[in-house]
């Protein structure tokens, strides 16, 4: 058991945390943690990695995994496999594909439906992500405005990291992105479930993009910031 | 003004017209809602009292750690794109710059404050003020 939480402390599966900290009785949980249900008012550990504590009541465990489980208000690029009537289903790398209507287009009504087809890529926000049903996407916020969903451009590339990677990629303190996006310019979607959409000026450049995440899999955030100055 | 006051309720006759739909619907809900609440709430189980009394909240690890919206666009790759950017990523990264800033600053204002102190303590142990001589209260019998 797990008596005081400190940031970073290395947790397993089926450990049992007290005195968890709660505003107005509520706690925000994240990944790897599940409520306990006896002792009341404490938390068990689902997942093995190192659990962390964003002051005041949030609580999660962080650690890298390739397999996505679908969270709702995640932004994730998906694949069109289906159309079917006025379904699309996405497959988002989750265990079941996402279905996304061709209504929930920004602009899109029953005669004017978006131009789609199997194979284009998508970046949605998951509207409902259950554990016993399917996920559901959304191409439009709350006010059906698109924003920076709806379909990605055909001349991009499309390939998947870990999920470790994404979090660290889309952490505000990380330079990768920034400091690519001062070699050559490029656009990209990194899709909360591990999918990412790159496109740049030509062929070579979205490569290289392609080749620096997979280096970022394994090195630290330094080695390629120090690529990048170097080929500037 | 006036609903907040008191309530209004419509008669049924009113409700049924056709350019009442919306209101219809909306009243209809508000009678469910407190229907149910009327129901359940004597109803307390074993196993509500069992789990606690903190509501546990999942979210996505997206609002754990403050990330920012993965779709992004550097060197006016995607002009619209960086104009949206502005909302999100641009604003989080200035956060967390100024952050930084004021890090460095607290840190290197305590290493400048304890060089002043030794400059200034050094203008008093210099050459001149150690030949000084120090000045001797005169004894009372003399």
């Amino acid at each position: 058991m797990v008596e005081d939480v400190n940031e970073n402390t290395t947790v397993f599966p089926g450990e049992v945390i007290k005195d968890v900290k709660a505003v107005k009785g509520v706690t925000i949980l994240g990944p790897g943690l599940k409520r306990n249900e006896d002792p009341p008012n404490t938390l068990r550990i689902t997942r093995a990695g190192k659990l962390q504590f964003k002051p005041p009541n949030i609580y999660w465990v962080s650690h890298n995994h390739k397999r996505y489980i679908p969270k709702r208000g995640d932004l994730v690029v998906g694949i069109i496999v289906k159309k079917a009537g006025d379904s699309l289903r996405i497959d988002i790398g989750s265990g079941e594909y996402a279905s996304l209507s061709m209504l929930a287009f920004e602009g899109a009504t029953k005669k004017q439906k978006p131009d789609v087809q199997v194979g284009d890529v998508i970046y949605g926000k998951l509207l409902n992500a259950h554990r016993e049903m399917e996920p559901e996407l959304v191409c439009v916020d709350s006010y059906f405005k698109a924003g920076k969903m709806g379909p990605l451009s055909n001349d991009g590339f499309v390939f998947t990291v870990s999920l470790g990677l994404v979090h660290r990629l889309l952490d505000p303190e990380n330079p990768i992105l920034t400091a690519l996006g001062k070699v050559f310019p490029y656009e990209i979607a990194v899709g909360m479930n591990g999918k990412v959409w790159v496109n740049g000026r030509n062929t070579k450049e979205v490569l290289t993009v392609l080749r620096c995440l997979e280096t970022a899999e394994l090195h630290d955030d330094k080695v390629i910031v120090e690529l990048c100055r170097q080929s500037k | 003004m006036m609903e907040e006051a008191k309530p209004i309720q419509l008669s049924k006759s009113i409700l049924d017209m056709k350019f009442m739909k919306k209101t219809k619907e909306r009243v209809q809900k508000e009678q469910e809602d407190a229907e149910g609440k009327a129901m359940y709430s004597n109803e307390i189980t074993e196993e509500m009292k069992k789990s606690g009394n903190i509501i546990f909240t999942e979210t996505s690890i997206f609002n754990c750690r403050n990330l920012v919206e993965g779709r992004l666009s550097f060197g006016g790759m995607n002009p619209e794109i960086e104009k949206l950017m502005t909302d999100d990523f641009t604003k989080k990264k200035q956060e967390v710059e100024r952050k930084k800033e004021t890090d460095i600053s607290d840190e290197k204002m305590a290493q400048e404050y304890s060089t002043l102190v030794d400059t200034i303590g050094n203008k008093f142990s210099g050459k001149r003020n150690k030949n000084k001589r120090k000045f001797l209260k005169p004894s009372e019998d003399f």
